[in-house]
């Protein structure tokens, strides 16, 4: 019914507008942030896997991995919204399935992210722990974790980054989100330079002091082993 | 009993036999050099003792434990502390906390006492300035000074050194060394893989000789630096190589 409202009955800019705008604009931010959120637990539950020295247990988490990170998000997309439903039963709505496409797609890259921080954490700092008398588990928590985090953080947000413009793609099931907006204003208003403007301007507001962030980040993290 | 025994251990990285039917037995007091070329199997051979590498066969028992049951890892580790050659500083927290935190984690130290004994080791390493300092503001020579009280923080009754002063310059060098020659006159059991002949003249009470993953000579080092050269034309050609 809203989409007729915003079909209808105006013709030409609106205050309305502003608000439809600002609305879309938070749709994007809560559907991607409730995405990286849950992407990014299981992601590292995923990377913890995928570090595991039993050649089984770390391979395991591939066959989720790659096919994600090997496929168009749009097609996972569709994939799930209309082909899923035909295999349970049961229609999932928009912002579901936008939710559950972005989060598996995020926790596939985030696991890989994980994965090589940990490992980019030289074995000599394993060994360390070991030789004090630390568990494995012990010397993780205590001593290789806090490394891996700080290594993983700039690429995290970079990656948070790129997932908020992939969320574009969402609009593609109709969610209302800034990309979704953007076309139904176009089309209303007739003034596609405007409109795409705007949406450009916003999701580049959103990513570009989180790009900065990520590369203040990744210079004052870095260690100098 | 001897405090470590390593009893006929076989050790090899697929096709390449480091150690072959290997065996030596350590006393708990002392100074053990342990010398031999590059490639050897000295590294190998401390590593197995604290359980860093598994042995193909044979056993290794510190304080009557066997290395080969995963069980006892725990207490041999604490048994036996190491300094590797590579300094290895705990990047994210500052010289007192990459001290004290072993202790209160594993050993459940009450945080005062904790710190109070590293400021006594920091002193014993010269170090007592430099307990705010990061990694990154620390010396090779003060990194591995710190590793060595981090080590002793753990009160093992044993310190394997592997090679701790070989990447570092020669005043570092003897920055390290002369803390070690401390620990050895207070009675410190030390096992040191290393290549400073005049460390080894000054402190050792043992020599051993490993070529070929094979125990060639151990003996005291009197006996070593004269009659086992004379005797011996490998440990002659070795310790002329290598500037003695
Ligand atoms: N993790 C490993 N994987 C494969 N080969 C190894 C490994 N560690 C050691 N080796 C091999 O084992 C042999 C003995 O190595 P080791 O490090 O014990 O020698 P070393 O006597 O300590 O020599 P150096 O004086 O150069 O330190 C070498 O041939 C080395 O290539
Ligand atoms: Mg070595």
């Amino acid at each position: 019914m809203q989409e007729a409202h915003v079909y209808g009955k105006y013709a030409h800019f609106a205050i309305g507008d502003l608000y439809t705008f600002l609305s879309s604009c938070g749709t994007t931010l809560t559907v991607t942030l409730i995405s990286l959120f849950l992407g990014s637990i299981l992601g590292i539950v995923i990377g913890l896997i995928r570090c595991s020295h039993n050649k089984v247990v770390c391979t395991v988490p591939l066959v989720f991995i790659e096919p994600l990170r090997n496929s168009p998000l749009v097609v996972q997309l569709f994939l799930v919204y209309y082909g899923l439903p035909v295999v349970t039963g049961t229609l999932l709505d928009v912002y579901s399935a936008a939710i559950l496409t972005l989060s598996l797609n995020t926790a596939a890259f985030f696991s890989v992210l994980v994965h090589n921080s940990i490992k980019a954490v030289p074995v000599a700092q394993w060994e360390v722990g070991y030789a004090l008398g630390h568990s494995k588990a012990s010397t993780f928590i205590h001593i290789i974790a806090q490394q891996a985090v700080r290594l993983l953080i700039p690429q995290a947000i970079t990656l948070y980054i790129g997932q908020l413009q992939c969320s574009s793609i969402l609009s593609l099931i109709s969610l209302r989100d800034l990309c979704r907006v953007g076309q139904l204003l176009t089309v209303r208003t007739m003034q596609p330079f405007i409109v795409w403007g705007i949406v450009f301007f916003l999701y580049y507001a959103i990513s570009f002091p989180l790009a900065r962030l990520a590369s203040y980040l990744e210079k004052r993290l870095n260690y100098s082993y | 009993m001897a405090m470590i025994e390593v009893k006929n251990i076989t050790k090899s990285f697929g096709s390449n036999i480091v150690l072959r039917d290997f065996s030596v037995d350590f006393e708990q007091s002392g100074v053990t050099v342990i010398l031999g070329p590059s490639g050897t199997g000295k590294s190998t051979l401390l590593r197995c003792i604290n359980g860093l590498e598994k042995t193909d066969k044979g056993e290794i028992l510190v304080d009557g434990l066997s290395v080969n049951n995963k069980k006892n890892l725990r207490q041999i580790r604490l048994a036996c502390g190491m300094v590797f050659q590579q300094t290895v500083i705990f990047p994210q927290m500052n010289v007192m906390e990459n001290l004290i935190m072993s202790p209160i984690k594993l050993l459940k130290t009450p945080k005062g006492e904790a710190v109070d004994r590293a400021r006594f080791y920091l002193k014993k390493v010269g170090l007592e300035s430099k307990e705010k300092s990061r990694h990154n503001e620390l010396s090779g020579g003060e990194q591995q000074r710190i590793a060595i009280a981090r080590a002793l923080m753990m009160n093992p009754k044993a310190l394997l050194l592997d090679e701790v002063t070989s990447a570092l310059d020669p005043e570092m060098t003897r920055e390290v060394l002369n803390i070690l020659e401390n620990l050895a006159s207070e009675g410190v059991c030390m096992l040191c893989v290393t290549h400073e002949m005049q460390f080894a003249k000054d402190v050792a009470s043992r020599i051993l000789f490993l070529d070929g993953g094979k125990l060639i000579c151990d003996t005291g080092k009197e006996d070593f630096f004269y009659n086992a050269r004379k005797e011996n034309e490998r440990i002659n050609k070795f310790l002329s190589f290598i500037g003695d």
